[in-house]
């Protein structure tokens, strides 16, 4: 095996997820949704991957010892199935050909004119450029960032050379397991990471800390595709569209974490912003597919970091929101405000229930948050934006459409409040460290919350804007007449 | 137009708060590099063209000193090229000057991120006639060595500080351990960051479109909120420019270091090539099967990449501390790796090994490096 045979294998697990995704039939076809390729391709890919870590923790449960045929035969098996399946459809091969159609005229901006289509050019070269230079670190670097050989590939090193998923205890279970559970910095951390690694390990045949990363680059470059895709189908144009994955794939901190792959805060980050973004979809076309999609990446936000737990529990004020579009938005603002209201009882009192003292201490280290979030270069110029997005487009932010979106920024807005201004967790606000990989888990989803808002708002305004300079109506005028979009 | 504009004005203002004398000074810069610089007080040496300053003296003091000639009156900053400075230490810059010869001038100095902050002296009473002499005093514990590369005097007029914020921005931020965490966007320490500059510039553009809007209503509304985007769109990317060439830069020196090497040579050309030389040939004592392997070392992070290195053995190292178990809960067969750690003997007419002065074990040395050993418990 070499390094064709692992990009060959992640190819494999990304077109397993896409086929995965593409054989959930659809209301509406796919070739009328616009992005539904884009998405399909991105949503899936990332699921793929997610979906071939559970494939290796089944067969470690089954006693089977990892290897390519067994990931790779069994995968390959299901993918044509699935392929077969999805092309007796009727129409399927005419769906296909008009989505490639669709995929090399969008890609090109041939749809574009003008300016409009040398700026597409432009940005996707910009872009690309972008992820060659991710690339090229992720491919040459051996792992480097400290929790990644402490805690997260560790799991990886032992899982493949003994191939299978060996326990990893805390120090006394440890001493008293005798040689038969392992031991690291993060015994009790989720193995989604680790299995990753051991995948592109299997793929290479051999172990190999550079290279075991590339699946963290393909799942930003399959996230890249999914946000485009989720743009054009809320209605964002081509160019607006990518404008929008540019934006979220080059957020600093977002890109070294692909640059010195190994921490599970970017793929938490990405499977988050995608499972988000399926909800909102799903609460827009009601179509199975993207239930599948939030539902996929809802298990694996957990299955990635601790914190996922938490972040996962995100889905349901959108839900709240999105399905009960009058009192979902009373619901959770009331829950909100009880949240917050919680927040500074517990900070102002003492109580202790059951001998544990409940009471928060609140106080923030606001130099430090100044400089992660608006001195430092890790977000560019994203909570500037958000902020001002929330400033200007506070009319247009429980709007149907945005509603359910701006329940799920603010909810984790709140967590990350909560963690960083109540808790010990201060001190790595101070001294830089976890407050900004904490904050990367709902980054790019802030960002796709800015560009709606905005949208809404710039909407909000060209229609004051007519209404103002429509002449008023007067009896002499007849009624305007009635004009249908085609 | 707009933002370039209020950026312009930004950048005005920024200089009427930041020019401390003349704004358009005809002196030079002057520069002293570590050729110049001498250590009158303290331990260090010269490498790597810097002055590595290792220890303080008897008293707790660092001295170190340059001879001079200027003339005050030219020269506003005092810069120093510095890092890795203890932040809780207390820094002095100190000079002399021929209008006061017997006496010593002294100002604080600020540090922040390791780094010395310039020094402002064009408004100190002593700042008069020709400095003959200036001089960094430093005082506190040094946990770490400490470096000076080089000193300046500047002129700082406008042009010399916007050079100097535009070095700070475009300053090469390479990998470090703590790049994933926080990504500075160029030096260490900025006067003027740069996502602040561009936000402000685009807030007084908005502000200014938006009163103009108020004088001029048939202006219209929507273009402002197009005017806003543009500009947002065109201020991320000029970060992202200036982010894309750091890791076009990037790029190249991990190619330069890393590029068409196997694992094993990429692993010998990396910052822990030495430990890792020696787990490697630790590892071919170690029996194929995994063995229960504890790793000491005072270090933590020798500790913890001697563990990673180690792997699939079943290793215990102490991921807080720098504590070894005690020796009852060890057991025939278990190994011992240290490196680099006082408090372990090994006595090998006995065959005995203890630590931190327990009880000894029995234990075979299998293999010896600098600062190091690998041994099997018995």
């Amino acid at each position: 095996m070499s390094l064709i045979g692992l990009v060959l294998g992640l190819l494999l697990l990304c077109a397993f997820g896409i086929a995965c995704l593409a054989a959930i039939p659809t209301k509406t076809p796919r070739t009328s949704q616009p992005g539904a390729v884009a998405w399909t391709i991105g949503a899936g890919g990332l699921a793929g991957l997610f979906l071939a870590t559970l494939w290796l923790r089944a067969l470690s449960f089954a006693g089977v010892h990892f290897g390519v045929a067994a990931i790779a035969l069994p995968i390959a098996a299901a993918t044509v199935a699935l392929v077969g399946w999805i092309a007796r459809r009727g129409g399927a091969r005419d769906a296909l050909r008009g989505s490639l159609r669709d995929m090399g005229s969008a890609l090109s901006g041939s749809s574009l004119e003008g300016t409009a289509r040398i700026l597409w050019r432009l940005l996707l070269l910009w872009v690309a450029v972008r992820f060659a230079l991710l690339f090229i670190e992720v491919a040459t670097r051996p792992l480097y960032p400290w929790d990644a050989w402490t805690q997260w590939a560790t799991k990886a090193r032992v899982w493949y050379e003994l191939g299978r998923i060996a326990p990893f205890a805390r120090t006394d279970d440890w001493f008293a397991a005798g040689g038969a559970a392992y031991y690291d910095a993060g015994s009790h951390y989720p193995g989604t990471v680790g299995l990753l690694q051991v995948l592109a390990c299997n793929f290479l045949g051999r172990w190999d800390d550079a290279l075991m990363n590339l699946p963290f680059w393909m799942m930003a470059v399959a996230f890249a595709f999914a946000v485009y895709g989720a743009l054009r189908g809320m209605g964002f144009e081509p160019l607006a569209a990518l404008a929008g994955t540019w934006l979220v794939s080059s957020l600093p901190l977002a890109n070294a974490h692909v640059a010195l792959a190994g921490y599970a805060d970017l793929p938490l980050a990405l499977c988050f912003c995608v499972a988000m973004l399926a909800c909102l979809r799903w609460l827009e076309a009601r179509e199975p597919a993207d239930a599948a999609v939030a539902l996929m990446l809802l298990a694996a936000v957990p299955l990635l970091k601790i914190p996922g737990r938490i972040w996962a529990l995100f889905a349901l004020p959108a839900l709240v929101v999105g399905l009960m579009p009058r009192r979902g938005r009373r619901i959770v603002g009331a829950g909100y405000a009880v949240a917050v209201l919680g927040l500074l009882v517990l900070a102002q009192t003492n109580p202790v229930i059951l001998s544990y003292q409940l009471h928060l201490d609140f106080a923030p280290d606001w130099e430090a948050l100044a400089n992660s979030f608006f001195l430092y270069d890790n977000w560019h110029l994203l909570w500037y934006g958000a902020v001002a997005v929330a400033l200007l487009g506070r009319r247009q932010l429980l709007a149907p459409q945005v509603a359910p979106l701006t329940a799920v920024v603010a909810g984790g807005v709140l967590f990350l409040m909560f963690v960083l201004l109540f808790t010990n967790a201060r001190a790595w606000v101070s001294d830089q460290t976890t407050v900004n990989r904490a904050t990367l888990h709902l980054a790019p989803l802030t960002i796709i919350w800015m560009l709606v808002v905005f949208r809404a708002w710039a909407q909000a305004r060209r229609d004051a804007s007519v209404a103002a300079v429509a002449p008023d109506p007067s009896p002499d005028t007849p009624p305007p007449a009635t004009v249908t979009a085609t | 137009m707009a933002l370039t504009a209020s950026c312009a004005v930004i950048l005005l203002g920024y200089l009427a708060f930041a020019v401390p004398a003349s704004w358009f000074p005809s002196a030079p810069v002057k520069q002293w590099s570590v050729r110049d610089l001498t250590l009158p007080r303290g331990t260090g040496g010269v490498a790597n063209n810097e002055l590595v300053i290792t220890d303080a003296d008897a008293t707790g003091q660092v001295y170190i000193a340059v001879t001079t000639d200027l003339r005050a009156r030219d020269y506003a900053v005092i810069s120093w090229n510095a890092h890795n400075v203890p932040a809780d230490a207390s820094v002095h810059f100190l000079w002399r000057t021929d209008y006061a010869p017997k006496k010593i001038f002294s100002v604080p100095v600020g540090v922040e991120a390791g780094r010395l902050l310039p020094i402002v002296v064009a408004n100190d009473a002593g700042w008069l006639g020709r400095v003959t002499g200036i001089g960094l005093a430093v005082r506190g514990a040094l946990p770490q060595p400490f470096v000076v590369s080089a000193v300046a005097a500047k002129p700082s007029g406008a042009a010399g500080i916007l050079q100097d914020r535009a070095r700070e921005w475009l300053a090469f931020e390479p990998w470090s351990g703590t790049s994933i965490n926080t990504i500075t966007g160029g030096d260490d320490a900025q006067s003027l960051p740069l996502p602040m500059l561009l936000a402000l510039s685009i807030a007084l553009a908005a502000a200014a479109m938006w009163a103009r809007q108020r004088w001029r209503p048939a202006a219209g509304t929507l273009d402002i909120a197009a005017a806003v985007a543009i500009m947002f769109v065109a201020s991320w990317f000029v970060l992202d420019a200036r982010w894309a060439l750091n890791l076009a830069r990037q790029a190249q020196a991990t190619i330069a270091q890393y590029g068409g090497k196997n694992w094993r040579d990429k692993h010998l050309a990396a910052e822990d090539a030495a430990l890792f030389e020696f787990v490697d040939r630790a590892r071919a004592e170690l029996p194929a099967e995994p063995a229960r392997i504890f790793v000491a070392s005072e270090a933590q992070y020798f500790r913890q990449r001697a563990a990673y290195h180690l792997y699939p053995h079943n290793v215990y190292a102490n991921p807080q501390r720098n504590e070894l178990p005690t020796p009852d809960r060890l057991k025939p067969g278990d190994w011992m790796l240290v490196y680099q750690r006082r408090g372990v003997q090994f006595d090998p007419s006995l065959g005995k090994l203890r630590w931190d002065g327990g009880a000894p074990v029995s234990a075979q040395m299998k293999l010896r490096g600098e600062g190091a050993a690998l041994f099997l418990i018995e």
